[in-house]
């Protein structure tokens, strides 16, 4: 049984799209059609001769109408899934500038602007409408007037900040910066496209196709919603992941094509990487796939949910793969701490040092898409996916069960998938602002050395799960409970634990490390 | 040996915790601080921010006396956004050089491989200039002098004597000039403008085999055999030693050059800055290492000097028996 809401995009649809095609053959023609040419008997033949047929278009049509219907239905889901995608997404840089923003007590352009025309202290700027022939610009003056004595600034303090750009002073509702997206575009499609000289070519313009196709790709496979999806195969995770992990190729080409050293560095760091953590990242999802026991995404929810199966997100049966799923993959996306291809610091934005314009821009928003994906899979394989939190528990209270799950009926999964998947975000960012980037030889072996052991525990024991603890009906709780408690308690140990070699090295406050002098032969040691 | 670290705090170290858990408790406190009513939460709060912080140090106040208008005075950011919302925080900054944020935060270090200011163990230097041909942006600079070791001049019988150093190939050599009594004579010290005479001509030691040397002039006359008890040992002495710090690059390459384990890349950031290009010329003094901090290293370094000393001494011993 599958979990359902009111929001039911591929049922509208996929009825839309019969109502259609049913009516395109009512409107057809019912009679047959004569389209036979009879050619009258000659000397050369004695009987006269019929070609053609007797058409029927309603029958004709109906033959094709259940390819048409799944086309048009296909056509309509992809349209509201990428078009959900894109203005979803526009959530996803918004919360990286505003988090980084708000740490580093950068306001942004939006509202800088915004003092032009909302004006300082009663002013308006310049009150340029006057200048305006016969009065046109009157109600211009009405507006602005209007919107600097309701929004503009009245005291003069608050007027030196906003000059000095030093405070936070609009209002939040008004997401100052949130379309700070669409000025981005705007500049990356208005500027030049500049290949190279020693560039190869083909190469180097197919890179960002391929990045961006196969981005783009992945997002026909993750539901936004129990109703909302684009392809929803029996595989769904497979087909997903597999196309995950075409992008890097893509990188790769785009580093190799560039002819740049620091792209080329960038492209094999991308390769190096890829190799370290694609494998954990997939015995971890495999993992999920055992606990659940699907390769399906929508699956994997439903068994979340609890329709007669599981009734517990995967997080609490398998924290530490959670854990891994999103070390793993923060690396696939490639941000930082795991940002080596791209390192700005010390590679000049990596691989794509060469790309501008809208090539660029495109790259960016795949990046961005990518990490968006990696948000909203978390959500489905670990947090329940369209599920409220505990909205089992707080519709079964006794007295206000009803009203809970009353509210938890009118508000449509996509809302939860949307929450969470931002959230995750939110967490990205928040790791982006806190770690520094780590260096190349130390997140080879760390995915080599920790996290490919680790996901093969983590596989073990969602097998383990699977196999002894899950009865085939809701869990018993005591089992997310004492994983839970007992992955909690081995990270808090981990946590608070001293490193004895480290404080061992760490015994001089300089560096006093024997410097290995580089000298010709002296790696050979 | 107890552990200090830069801090002086013992858990200043790189650790999970502080690598990973503290560093992301301390963003999200700085972000939750910026939102509105949230940011009042005392959890949120860092109990040295808000406090007014005295801009003048002791030694200052010293310096310019208590009726200085800048004593008293203490700077304390302004944490308030705005009039219209007084409840929204801002991220404070850390008052650096007034305050440092490992002194605030004792858990934070600097790590032991960040190569920073440049320090020196003059101890162990040997003036080889190994560094300075290293430095790919010609910011070292030093001047030395070969000099005779006044240990080196003391006679048989003096209460020095046996001091000093010996000849040795490929070390220096000084012969006294002839007419030195009558040069420094005539040498008016007062009004001369000029450098005092030298009274020794400087050679380098090519070869000694018995009681020949052979030497190569520093005044350029060339190469020549002499008797060696006509030579005393002279050495290479440090006149200067200076970094311009405002071409270096933190590179490390002088570090890495160093044959004596002097050199060092330091992980300190601090005292790197001044009002004017010349202040950023260093000298020995502002990058003296004290041998204590590097004990180690020294050990090291003077067990390697004796051990050569050491097979001078057979190698000469042994020439004697034969």
């Amino acid at each position: 049984m599958t979990s359902s809401d009111w929001l039911d995009v591929a049922g509208w649809s996929e009825s839309f799209s019969n109502w259609s095609m049913d009516n395109v053959h009512d409107v057809l023609p019912s009679g047959d059609i004569d389209m036979q040419v009879t050619i009258p008997s000659t000397w050369a033949w004695p009987e006269p001769i019929t070609m053609g047929p007797i058409f029927n278009m309603q029958s004709g049509f109906a033959s094709i109408q259940p390819a048409l219907e799944s086309f048009m239905h296909a056509t309509i889901m992809c349209t509201v899934v990428f078009g959900m995608m894109m203005t979803t997404m526009l959530a996803i840089p918004y919360i990286e500038r505003k988090f980084i923003g708000r740490l580093m007590d950068r306001l942004g352009a939006t509202t800088t602007l915004r003092s032009l025309w909302v004006g300082e202290s009663g002013v308006t700027a310049g009150e340029w409408w006057n200048q305006l022939p016969f009065g046109m610009g009157a109600p211009i003056g009405w507006v602005v007037n209007a919107l600097n004595s309701t929004w503009g600034n009245s005291h003069e303090l608050e007027t030196v900040a906003r000059v000095n750009n030093r405070s936070y002073h609009g209002y939040w509702f008004l997401l100052p910066g949130f379309f700070q997206a669409f000025a981005d575009f705007m500049k990356f499609a208005t500027k030049e496209h500049i290949v190279p000289k020693n560039a190869d070519k083909v190469v180097f313009e197919v890179a960002p196709v391929i990045i961006l196709a196969t981005t783009i790709m992945v997002f026909a496979f993750v539901p936004f919603g129990p109703h909302i999806y684009a392809a929803n195969p029996e595989l769904s995770l497979l087909f997903m992941m597999a196309i995950f992990g075409i992008a890097p190729l893509g990188v790769f080409f785009a580093g190799w094509a560039s002819n740049n050293k620091y792209t080329l560095i960038g492209g094999m760091r991308s390769a190096a990487q890829l190799t370290a953590y694609e494998i954990p990242l997939l015995i971890t999802v495999l993992g999920v796939a055992v606990l659940s026991g699907s390769f399906n995404i929508i699956e994997i929810v439903d068994f979340q949910m609890g329709q007669d199966e599981g009734n517990v997100w995967n997080i609490f049966l398998m924290p530490l793969g959670a854990l891994l799923f999103l070390v793993t993959m923060i690396a696939e996306v490639e941000r930082i701490p795991f940002d080596m291809p791209e390192a700005e610091a010390e590679l000049v934005e990596g691989w794509w040092t060469e790309y501008g314009g809208i090539r660029w821009g495109l790259m960016f928003a795949a990046e961005y898409m990518r990490s968006y994906a990696a948000c909203i899979l978390f959500a489905l394989f670990f947090l329940g996916g369209w599920e409220a939190p505990f909205q089992h528990t707080l519709s079964n209270l006794p007295a206000v069960g009803g009203i809970f799950s009353t509210v938890f009926s009118v508000i449509p999964g996509l809302i939860w998938v949307l929450l969470k998947a931002w959230l995750l975000f939110a967490v990205f960012v928040w790791i982006r602002a806190s770690l520094h980037r780590v260096r190349t030889d130390q997140i080879l072996e760390f995915g080599w050395r920790y996290l490919l052991p680790l996901s093969m525990l983590n596989l073990v024991i969602a097998t383990i799960l699977r196999l002894q603890f899950w009865t085939g009906g809701p869990w018993d709780l005591w089992v997310p409970a004492a994983v839970t408690l007992v992955s909690g308690g081995l990270f808090v140990i981990l946590a608070i634990d001293e490193d004895e070699e480290a404080l061992e090295i760490q015994r001089r406050p300089y560096s006093t490390q024997a410097v290995v002098k580089a000298s010709p032969g002296s790696h050979r040691k | 040996m107890s552990y200090r670290a830069n801090t002086g705090h013992p858990h200043a170290t790189p650790n999970f915790r502080n690598l990973v858990i503290r560093p992301m408790w301390m963003t999200l406190k700085t972000a939750l601080r910026t939102i509105p009513f949230v940011g009042r939460l005392t959890i949120l709060k860092n109990d040295y921010h808000g406090k007014p912080a005295t801009m003048v140090d002791a030694a200052t106040k010293e310096r310019v006396g208590s009726d200085h208008p800048s004593v008293g005075q203490s700077f304390a950011p302004d944490r308030e956004t705005s009039q219209v919302m007084p409840f929204v925080e801002r991220p404070v900054t850390v008052m650096y050089p007034y305050e440092r944020l490992e002194d605030l935060e004792p858990w934070l270090f600097v790590p032991g491989n960040y190569n920073g200011r440049i320090g020196i163990i003059w101890e162990t230097c040997t003036a080889c200039k190994l560094c300075i041909h290293a430095c790919p942006n010609d910011c070292l600079h030093m001047t030395t002098e070969v000099r005779v070791n006044v240990l080196e001049l003391s006679e048989e019988g003096d209460e020095w004597h046996g001091y000093g150093s010996e000849l040795e190939e490929g070390g220096y050599a000084a012969r006294e000039k002839e007419e030195y009594d009558a040069i420094a004579a005539g040498f008016d010290l007062i009004n001369a403008h000029a450098d005092a005479p030298q009274q020794y001509d400087f050679a380098e030691v090519i070869e000694i085999s018995g009681d020949k040397a052979t030497v190569r002039w520093s005044d350029g006359s060339g190469i020549e055999t002499v008797d060696s008890t006509s030579l005393k040992p002279a050495e290479q002495d440090i006149v200067s030693g200076q970094i311009d710090l405002g071409r270096c690059m933190f590179c490390g390459l002088c570090a890495e050059a160093c044959p004596f384990e002097s050199f060092f890349m330091t992980n300190e950031y601090d005292g790197m800055s001044g009002f004017s290009r010349e202040e950023l010329w260093m000298d020995a003094s502002r990058t003296r290492v004290l041998p204590t901090v590097h004990q180690e290293r020294v050990d090291m370094e003077l067990a390697k000097r004796a051990e050569k000393e050491q097979k001078k001494r057979d190698r000469k011993a042994a020439r004697a028996e034969a």
